[in-house]
């Protein structure tokens, strides 16, 4: 069973149901895959993604100073990770010109106010579930796209070995935590994941 | 200083279309004629209970970080005596409209609202909490004001009154002394305030269509 697999069969993806496949499919990919995305979508995704990644590192810094060891370890590894990731978005806006002081489109404003308002206020097995959450949905929908073409950087990046063996490790973390608010949680970032990538490819 | 602006009066002026447009929304009109469907009215009650919890809690974090300052953390204990009263008031609705507030599940717009809510208490300094919740204050204080006197006949009476009452009034007047006093030097604020009107308008509308989430 390849790595993706056992994503999918995990009880928390298979608990989501229907809001699952919502989060991890989308347009914006479609046509990232037939070649037809639009610079415009592609641009709007990469400013409004690095402005998610960067209220994420703040959900991922609260999280991890609330978890204990040795799982902690696991979610500071990540936090190290987003900083090279940030620092790699910077890289290709300004490559592009793009402007990444732009305002937040609510939608992603919305995604980032819950998981930080839940970073707060959650208890950490329910945040050790979002954050498999938020990882497994990128990893999953990238992951149906075969890394060529122009955006063949981008596809590789959330589909590689490196990164699929990081969120197996937070799927072992987030199993290991059980929770009645777990379920909830992981399906309220779906509902959020669904509603970026429609922002994505609607604006 | 003679003729300056305060910062609540032009904050509230800046957003006059938001706060026309929730005066004018249908749900707001139902509440004014009494026309409007119980059914409707009661999804309202429990999602505004909901969210009136996590007012409360930004409430609670905004005073702790001025626990410095008592006659601050005077107005925020007022302030609390005001929401755990509307909270009353919203548990004789629930009792008389059969709604179990323990169970109940946000709309997508309550959430918005009550995550940007506590995103901000939790994270952001006492300047920018109040300058999320005077929104909801003003906009309500203004509402009850524009909608009363009701008929003794309209079936959301208790609503108008509570809302048209100089105490309210004076509680979300309290609010914005406080916001002109702490928002002096703060950047960001008519964002913030700006974000809490939108998300007050789209708190009517998921009332109104009944937005599941």
């Amino acid at each position: 069973m390849t790595l993706i697999e056992t994503f999918e069969r995990s009880r928390l993806a298979t608990g989501a149901g229907e809001l699952w496949h919502r989060g991890v499919t989308a347009r914006f990919l479609d046509a990232v895959g037939d070649g037809s995305l639009p610079e415009e979508a592609f641009h709007r995704w990469l400013v409004q993604d690095y402005l998610f990644v960067q209220g994420f590192t703040r959900f991922l810094a609260l999280a991890a100073s609330r978890t204990p060891r040795p799982a902690q370890s696991v979610l500071l590894g990540g936090l190290a990770a987003l900083d090279a990731e940030l620092g790699w978005f910077e890289g290709h806006a300004g490559s592009r010109g793009l402007d990444l002081g732009a305002a937040a489109h609510p939608t992603c404003r919305r995604y980032v106010d819950f998981l930080v308002a839940s970073a707060y206020t959650e208890p950490v097995e329910v945040l050790l579930a979002i954050l498999f959450g938020v990882e497994v949905a990128y990893t999953v929908a990238w992951g149906k796209l075969e890394a060529k073409g122009p955006y063949a950087e981008f596809i590789e990046r959330w589909t590689s070995t490196e990164f699929q063996q990081y969120v197996a490790e937070l799927l072992r973390l987030a199993d290991a935590h059980r929770h009645p608010g777990r379920q909830p949680a992981f399906d309220e970032v779906m509902r959020h994941e669904r509603d970026f990538w429609r922002m994505t490819w609607t604006g | 200083m003679a003729g300056r602006t305060l910062l609540h009066e032009r904050l509230w002026r800046q957003n006059r279309d938001l706060a026309s447009a929730c005066l004018e929304h249908a749900f707001v009109r139902g509440l004014a004629g009494g026309a409007l469907d119980p059914e409707v009215f009661k999804g309202y009650v429990a999602q505004d209970a909901f969210f009136l919890r996590s007012f409360l809690g930004a409430y609670c974090l905004a005073a702790a970080k001025c626990a410095g300052a008592s006659e601050r953390v005077r107005v925020f204990h007022d302030l609390i005596g005001g929401v755990l009263e509307e909270l009353e008031l919203h548990a004789r609705y629930a009792a008389s409209l059969e709604i179990d507030l323990e169970c109940v599940t946000p709309h997508p717009a309550t959430s918005a609202y009550t995550d940007f809510l506590i995103h901000t208490a939790w994270a952001a300094e006492p300047a920018r909490i109040v300058a999320a919740m005077v929104p909801c204050m003003r906009l309500y204080a203004f509402l009850g004001q524009s909608l009363a006197p009701a008929t003794e006949a309209n079936p959301y009476r208790d609503w108008i009154e509570t809302y048209s009452s100089p105490e309210f009034e004076e509680l979300a007047a309290r609010l914005e002394a406080l916001l002109d006093e702490l928002g002096q030097d703060a950047r960001g604020l008519e964002e913030t305030y700006r974000y809490a009107m939108q998300c007050e308008l789209a708190f009517f509308e998921s009332a109104w269509t009944r937005q599941a989430p």
